[in-house]
């Protein structure tokens, strides 16, 4: 690989979902509202019937400088020259597909548990999904492996992981609590007559919260980048644990800390070392170094 | 003295336990509550209210029961689903069943702004069963404008949460949550987590414990703590609730913060009539409450009859945007609009049979009926509408106009002309 692979939104083909509209038409709709790696999943078609779909939707993708990714057969992805391929737990393992495709071309896996995740990591994955953290219609069947995995390998996997499975507009604020900073979706996307709306609201929940991170000078920077930062020595940073985690924030007041959480506007309960912060407080509800934030979302069924 | 002993003996394993007592218990038996809701947590936290023995319970829900209700709503069978009964009617069937101690009052309304305030009126605690934000808001105004505790509780997924808020002594839930919340944005509900049935029982059994401390006078052990469980991953947390925000008009130092200290002042246990308690007259006059039909609260005089009719159009006809109109509702994919102008279930029925319909179901409280394309529609007797099966927002508008607005009827009364 030339330069590091990364990506925020990553869109899986499904024909199914969108009976009378084409794949061309869907895909490019998607592309149009953001998506920056697509992946052609098609387990119907025979194999020459495949290479056509990866051949044009590689122009497709090629026009949006997105790169393409074919599921299961690195002979397709070859044949058509997409930019790699995506693998299943049974499929191929990652070290023969790498000697298929050479260094240059993205290998992803899927995983399901932090040892799969770890293994792929090893065996020098591109990136993994990490799912399905909802149940889904795609894999139907399957175990959910909820959050708690996406926490898992957000404090694990250093390869970029993307969180898959049962993700919508909805739920995708819990995802990304959790520490996924790449989703992927399927029906969510394809299966709306407007996939480009839903991919820009998707990417603006992940823009936000990726904001909300590069506001906070993470601990463990390196020293070159962090002199690269605008000079703060006069802002106050303190240690705190938000949710559960350990982190460090330049935020003097809950309200600012929320901010950078992006949680103006939405239902949250904010609690401060023990006790409930009225929302009108949360302005004058200083932060102490070592204090304890929990922003908990209202539950709203019944 | 029959009937004492009978009482005595009904109540006999709750009375033993101690922080209860045999005053507890007949406090219990002159509270009023009401239940917002009759879902999962609203059926479960009515029948633990019946079941403990309160004088009188309302019930109000704006629901009937489905098929989908019943792996959580336990109060429910495959019969209820069957007739599409409304969950309030089916609850009040199977709680007389359970005591025929309690006074139940069931109402089949969505609770809003023109009928919170006298479905609160005379009851000593709120339990709130609902299913959205918005209403859990309106709820907290009217509990701290009359000094009422409020036993919130919300569930989601396996998750639940659940406080009781007294007024006076803590804020509101407009300052929890932020005053000009417009509610349920984005807030997980059934409809985008899915709920399993033992979150749901868990948080009701939460509210009912702090209910029954509320209502038998054990002030002292109400947790005053906003608690947060998860069924599944089993958590438990919980956090101190912080007293009313002095700005608040809600629960601030305002006229309603000083009502609510009023009534707290007066009844130890927020049971009111304390004066009562130790007559010998009660137990009569509440006999007389169990057999007399009559409605004599001032909700059951605002909720039927033709004023309610006469309020509801007019809110109607100021209400000119139909989208504005159309509500979600939680746990499926339903909306909810008020027709006009108010026809009978007897007049839907020709009207929808006429244009393509198939009638599903046809009580006395509802009409339901599935469009030629295959989407349901519910009809109250009181002129709410339900649409489900939709989708999106914009196809229910279609349905509305196709089959339930004016246009639809002038079009039905026009002679038809060949083309």
């Amino acid at each position: 690989m030339s330069r590091p692979l990364d990506f925020k939104l990553y869109v899986i083909t499904g024909e199914n979902y969108h009976p009378g509209r084409s794949m061309a038409e869907v895909m490019e709709a998607a592309l149009r509202g953001g998506a920056d790696i697509v992946q052609l999943r098609d387990k119907e078609s025979p194999k020459r019937e495949l290479i056509e779909k990866a051949k044009r939707l590689k122009e497709l993708t090629a026009k949006y400088g997105v790169p393409l990714i074919v599921n299961d057969h690195p002979d397709v992805a070859l044949a058509a020259d997409a930019d790699g391929v995506h693998l299943g737990q049974d499929d191929l393992p990652i070290e023969a597909a790498r000697e298929l495709l050479g260094p240059r071309r993205i290998i992803g896996i899927s995983t399901h548990r932090i040892e799969q995740a770890r293994a792929a990591e090893r065996a020098g994955a591109d990136y993994i999904g990490v799912g399905p953290v909802y149940p889904t219609g795609t894999k139907p069947g399957r175990q959910a492996v909820t959050t708690a995995y996406v926490a898992q390998a957000a404090a694990e996997i250093r390869i970029p992981f993307v969180a898959i499975g049962g993700i919508t507009e909805s739920n995708a604020e819990e995802v990304l609590r959790a520490g996924a900073r790449r989703l992927c979706a399927v029906s969510a996307i394809v299966g709306y007559a407007d996939p480009e709306s839903v991919c820009r609201n998707l990417l603006e929940k992940i823009n936000a919260w990726s904001l909300g991170e590069q506001a906070v000078v993470p601990a463990s920077l390196p020293i070159s980048v962090a002199q690269t930062l605008p000079e703060r020595r006069d802002v106050r940073e303190i240690a705190l644990t938000v949710n559960g985690r350990s982190e460090r924030t330049q935020a003097a007041t809950l309200l600012e800390l929320a901010a950078q959480y992006k949680l103006e506007g939405r239902s949250v309960v904010a609690d401060l070392d023990g006790a409930v912060v009225p929302r009108q407080l949360w302005g004058e509800t200083p932060l102490q170094g070592g204090c304890s934030v929990e922003f908990v979302h209202f539950v709203g069924g019944g | 003295m029959r009937k004492e002993a009978e009482e005595q003996e009904r109540y006999s394993r709750q009375i033993r336990f101690a922080p209860i007592g045999a005053q507890g218990q007949r406090r219990l038996g002159e509270a009023s509550v009401l239940v917002v809701g009759a879902g999962a947590l609203g059926a479960s936290l009515a029948q633990h209210m019946v079941r403990a023995g309160v004088g009188r319970l309302r019930l109000v829900d704006r629901d009937y029961v489905e098929l989908s209700n019943l792996h959580r709503q336990t109060l429910y069978d495959e019969e209820d689903a069957a007739e599409a009964l409304p969950k309030a009617v089916a609850a009040a069937a199977k709680l007389r069943r359970v005591s025929d101690r309690a006074r139940i009052e069931a109402f089949v309304a969505d609770v809003d702004r023109r009928n919170a305030e006298s479905l609160a009126a005379d009851v000593d605690l709120v339990l709130d069963g609902t299913d959205n934000t918005a209403t859990r808001l309106l709820l907290s105004d009217v509990c701290f404008g009359r000094g009422i505790p409020l036993v919130y509780g919300g569930v989601a997924g396996s998750e639940g949460m659940t406080a009781l808020l007294v007024p006076g002594e803590h804020c509101c839930l407009r300052c929890l949550l932020g005053a000009d919340e417009p509610g349920g944005d984005g807030a997980p509900t059934c409809d985008t987590l899915g709920v399993i049935s033992p979150a749901v029982e868990m948080v009701a059994a939460l509210q009912a414990a702090e209910a029954l401390k509320a209502l038998t006078g054990n002030r002292s052990a109400l947790r005053g703590t906003w608690l947060t469980v998860d069924a599944w991953h089993f958590a438990v947390k919980e956090w101190k609730l912080p007293p009313p925000v002095e700005a608040c008009p809600n629960c601030g130092w305002g006229e309603s913060a000083a009502a609510a200290s009023r009534e707290l002042a007066k009844h130890e246990g927020f049971v009111h009539a304390e004066d009562d308690l130790s007559g010998e007259d009660h137990g009569d006059t509440a006999d007389e409450d169990l057999s007399g039909d009559e409605p004599e609260s001032e909700a059951e005089d605002a909720l039927s009859g033709d004023d309610s009719e006469a309020e509801t159009e007019n809110t109607l006809s100021s209400d000119d945007s139909e989208a504005e109109k159309l509500v979600v509702l939680c746990g499926r994919d339903t909306f909810q609009l008020m027709l006009k102008p108010s026809v009978s279930l007897g007049e839907w029925r020709r009207r929808l049979a006429e244009a393509g319909c198939a009638i599903t179901a046809d009580n006395r409280y509802l009409l339901r009926a599935s469009t030629v394309e295959g989407e349901r529609i519910v009809i109250f007797a009181e002129g709410r509408a339900l649409i489900q099966g939709a989708g999106e927002a914009e196809r229910a508008l279609d349905i509305y106009r196709h089959y339930l607005s004016d246009e639809t009827r002038r079009r039905a009364d026009e002679p038809s002309v060949g083309f």
